[in-house]
């Protein structure tokens, strides 16, 4: 049995943007309630790479990523708990003509938004990166830019809600809802019944698969990717890196983190922890990473991870309440919800651009029209 | 990519004979073992606990090899049978298709050498990779000389190259007793074989023997410190401990010694087993997370065996090494039959002698692991290194306290510790893991999983065999990323590289 059987709000996902979202509640004096099938920060949300940008490469997320990255300043302040967060600035580099040309491009849209952005050449590269290769053209630099730790941060969240009187129950599935007169009365689940004014379905991959369950079309597809980290090294960079394929930074206690490069749609379960295995990509990655920083060549690999993220259709993020029940919140954040997840909790509802309503036109199979759907 | 019949990884006891099964049975064996690792391999007590007593010599990897050849004789005679036997090359990742990753051509291996990475193949694959040190938080735990039985034992008898001259033995099993016989053989002198139990723990005539030769025994006692200057073991203080695992005042013995060897349990190395998905199951009288295994040594994946210590280790098998040696017999001639190679009668034929053989029943070990813990926590101060890589004390551990070099403090955190932790829901150590960087060091949780374990356990009021396993990732050896790189890349993985879902159809095989 539950401690508490009722509360104003019930998030589905002890993630980051479920977390986020039931800190910013419950600071504004909601009775709030946050259900997991496993534990804090257990999938993507303490997995990720731990990147925090702008979102040039998506221009709508920009005021959100933006906003986010005000909010990151205080953070570790206004949570109480550490998250790592180094502001140091993003760089992100070209090893060919094609990649400077796209980096160009994207210069230009930042530029057009406002955002500050230089083109940084192999001299300057080589003093923000020591030991990067000589094969690396050129670069852009994004001075609000950075990294955080995953894992801190989601605890970090779920450390500071409690600490308002949140309650946290994990290895509690979610088995069913009660719909009356249009609206969410309770969420079933394996611990017991929960009775609720609203429902925030926060729950990542299981997004769709909750959303089914009251009658509603989410689109989300999940895909597992993969990153390896290295022993430690001293200090060499402080700030957030892409280029050759990969994505990463120097973690504080010293490690390489880097991941990229395929993923693989798969297929999730309401209930069951997707396995999250590695595969000999690690290796494609190993290499990604030796090109891209001959200097760390030498430096063992000592662990990789995976992750199962999922995406819309358009890559970008659903925050919207459905129609019916008309007291159900979606969000979703299509494989970048860390570096927004300040924001993201903050705005629960109203960015028109999110809205679900834009997916009328997608129906069931849609992922078999696309071909993102899991190798039988 | 090469493809092999049958690969057995470990030419330990258990893995050659296994090979030299399958190759008498008429397979294709290859036969994979690490040693000798590299001595910057071995710096990092990776992967055994070697505590730096290594003879400079060996930094040549000429008379590594030689010595390793030479002392060898079972994998001579594998070779001998047919048995293509690769040394000096360790399995540091296996792989197979599953529900969340089916585009593996196959279940495969990460292989590498000191200068190399490679994948292979197999049908049937035997894991046969022996045990590891069981790890202890003392101070000085962290200086040169401070060892683990099995790598006083590989550094003695393998690699012929242990330089410690006068040695401090914890635990009293027969692991213990017998890594004191083995010391005094190869001219190192026993300080004292200590217990922090009241009673000795191993074989009465072992006992005996080595009494005779003059080894004395501290029971009831622990470590209280391992000292020396410039990062070298000189002396060990030991100090006698009352029936709460407390210290007594004014008790410590102070004994001169280069080394103090930790030979209080050995843990199965399950690490590739766990990566192939192999279902495991805690059975403490057989050292902890262990291999689910049939009569014929069969896990519960296809064409995946284990044999040996990887399969579950007990202090009798210290003496008896036909225990392991059966074992492994039993998982070559199970693989022979599996690839077709004979057929069952044959096959009961082969393992006829075996059956007759009694088991043994070996009791649980968390006990007295437990006791050793709390001695040495007791002993040494809540300031002693439960993880050695991340410098975390077993104080930090407790008080879920992030990282030193965080240098953070707040109201909020100093309200949380591993007991508020236990209040929020079930207790993890993967989770512990993320908030104190316990296991995340360069020897990948080698010498801490079971500390920690114990200490969560303990801290929750949980047994520890109902804790969830830290979780094993590949590589399960620190691997240079100029040596896991792929010389064997696809055109097609180098050309099609996606960048974060863009070309978002983009998967590649």
């Amino acid at each position: 049995m539950l401690p508490l059987d009722r509360a104003d709000v019930v998030v589905i996902g002890a993630g980051v943007s479920g977390l986020s979202t039931a800190w910013y509640l419950a600071r504004a004096g909601k009775n709030v309630v946050v259900v997991d099938k496993g534990m804090i920060g257990g999938e993507a949300s303490g997995r990720n790479g731990g990147m925090i940008s702008e979102r040039v490469d998506e221009p709508d997320l920009i005021p959100m990523a933006v906003e986010s990255l005000e909010l990151w300043k205080t953070l570790d302040d206004d949570l109480g708990y550490p998250t790592e967060f180094i502001h140091q600035g993003r760089l992100q580099v070209a090893v060919t003509e094609e990649e400077m040309g796209d980096l160009y491009s994207e210069r230009d849209v930042a530029m057009r938004h406002g955002i500050s952005v230089e083109v940084v050449d192999t001299a300057e590269i080589r003093d923000m990166i020591p030991g990067i290769s000589d094969r690396v053209l050129g670069g852009t630099f994004f001075a609000n830019g950075g990294h955080a730790n995953p894992q801190r941060t989601v605890q970090a969240y779920a450390w500071a809600f409690q600490d308002l009187g949140g309650e946290i129950y994990q290895n509690t599935a979610v088995t069913g809802f009660r719909v009356a007169g249009g609206r969410v009365s309770a969420i079933e689940t394996t611990a017991g019944v929960i009775e609720t004014d609203v429902v925030v379905a926060a729950a990542g991959p299981q997004t769709g698969l909750l959303a089914e369950m009251v009658g509603a079309h989410v689109p989300v597809a999940p895909a597992r990717v993969e990153i390896l980290a290295t022993a430690p090294l001293p200090p060499l960079f402080d700030i957030a890196l892409v280029g050759n394929g990969l994505y990463g930074r120097q973690a504080a206690r010293g490690n390489l983190l880097f991941g990229g490069g395929p993923h693989e749609w798969i297929d999730v379960d309401l209930t069951g922890e997707p396995g999250k295995p590695n595969t000999p990509l690690i290796r494609n990655i190993a290499r990604r990473l030796a090109e891209m920083i001959p200097g760390v060549a030498e430096v063992p690999v000592i662990r990789s991870w995976g992750g199962v993220v999922e995406q819309c259709p358009d890559y970008m993020p659903i925050i919207d309440v459905l129609d019916s029940p008309s007291n159900y919140v979606v969000m979703t954040a299509s494989a970048h919800g860390f570096g927004l997840t300040p924001a993201t909790g903050k705005v629960v509802s109203d960015l028109s651009g999110l809205r679900l309503g834009r997916f009328a036109e997608v129906k069931p199979g849609w992922r078999e029209e696309r071909g993102w759907v899991a190798v039988s | 990519m090469e493809s092999r019949p049958l690969v057995v990884v470990g030419a330990g006891i258990a893995g050659t004979a296994a090979a030299i099964e399958a190759a008498r049975a008429g397979v294709q064996v290859t036969l994979v073992d690490e040693n000798p690792v590299s001595m910057s391999t071995m710096g990092l007590d990776v992967p055994l606990f070697f505590g730096e007593r290594i003879e400079p010599a060996l930094s040549n990897r000429a008379v590594m090899l030689g010595r390793v050849i030479a002392a060898n004789h079972a994998t001579a005679e594998a070779a001998s049978a047919g048995v293509d036997v690769r040394i000096g090359t360790w399995v540091w990742g296996a792989f197979r298709n599953s529900d969340t990753s089916r585009l593996l051509d196959g279940p495969q291996l990460g292989l590498a050498d000191d200068r190399q990475s490679w994948m292979v193949k197999y049908d049937r694959l035997i894991v046969a990779a022996g045990a590891r040190d069981l790890g202890m938080p003392f101070l000085g735990s962290d200086l040169a000389g401070a060892m683990g039985a099995n790598g006083a034992h590989s550094l003695i008898s393998l690699y012929q190259g242990l330089t410690s001259q006068r040695m401090v033995i914890l635990g009293s099993g027969n692991l213990g007793l017998n890594t004191a016989r083995m010391a005094l053989t190869s001219g190192v002198e026993v300080a004292a074989v200590v217990d922090a139990a009241p009673a000795v723990g191993g074989s009465g005539a072992l006992v005996s023997e080595l009494r005779n030769l003059g080894v004395e025994f501290y029971t009831s006692h622990t470590v209280k410190e391992a000292a020396g200057a410039e990062g070298e073991v000189e002396s060990v203080v030991l100090v006698e401990v009352d029936a709460d695992n407390e210290p007594v005042g004014g008790s410590e013995k102070v004994f001169a010694a280069d080394t103090v060897c930790l030979a209080i349990g050995l843990v199965p190395n399950i690490e590739l087993l766990s990566l192939l998905g192999c279902d495991l199951t805690f059975k403490s009288e057989l050292g902890g997370f262990v291999p689910d295994h049939d009569e014929w040594m069969r896990t519960t994946v296809d064409n995946v065996y284990a044999a040996g210590d990887a399969a579950g280790f007990h202090d009798g098998m210290v003496l008896d090494p036909d225990i392991a040696r059966n074992q492994g017999r039993l998982a070559g001639i199970a693989a022979a039959e599996s690839l077709g190679a004979i057929d069952s009668a044959e096959a009961r034929a082969r393992a006829s002698d075996i059956r007759a053989l009694t088991e043994v029943r070996p009791t649980e070990v968390h006990s007295g692991w437990r006791r050793w813990l709390e001695s040495l926590v007791n002993a040494g101060g809540p300031g002693v290194h439960v993880c050695r890589c991340e410098e975390v004390t077993c104080a930090e551990l407790i008080g879920l306290q992030p990282p030193r070099y965080l240098n953070w403090t707040s109201e909020q955190m100093s309200r949380r510790n591993l007991q508020t932790h236990v209040k929020d829901g079930p207790v993890n150590p993967n989770h512990v893991k993320r908030l104190t960087r316990v296991g995340t060091g360069h020897c990948q949780g080698r010498l801490c999983r079971e500390q920690v374990s114990m200490l969560v356990a303990g801290e929750s009021g949980t047994d520890v065999a109902d804790l969830p396993m830290m979780t094993y990732r590949p590589p399960v050896r620190p691997l240079p990323l100029k040596i896991m790189w792929p010389h064997d890349e696809t055109e097609q993985v180098r050309t099609e590289w996606p960048k974060w879902f863009y070309p978002p159809g983009k998967v590649l095989g």
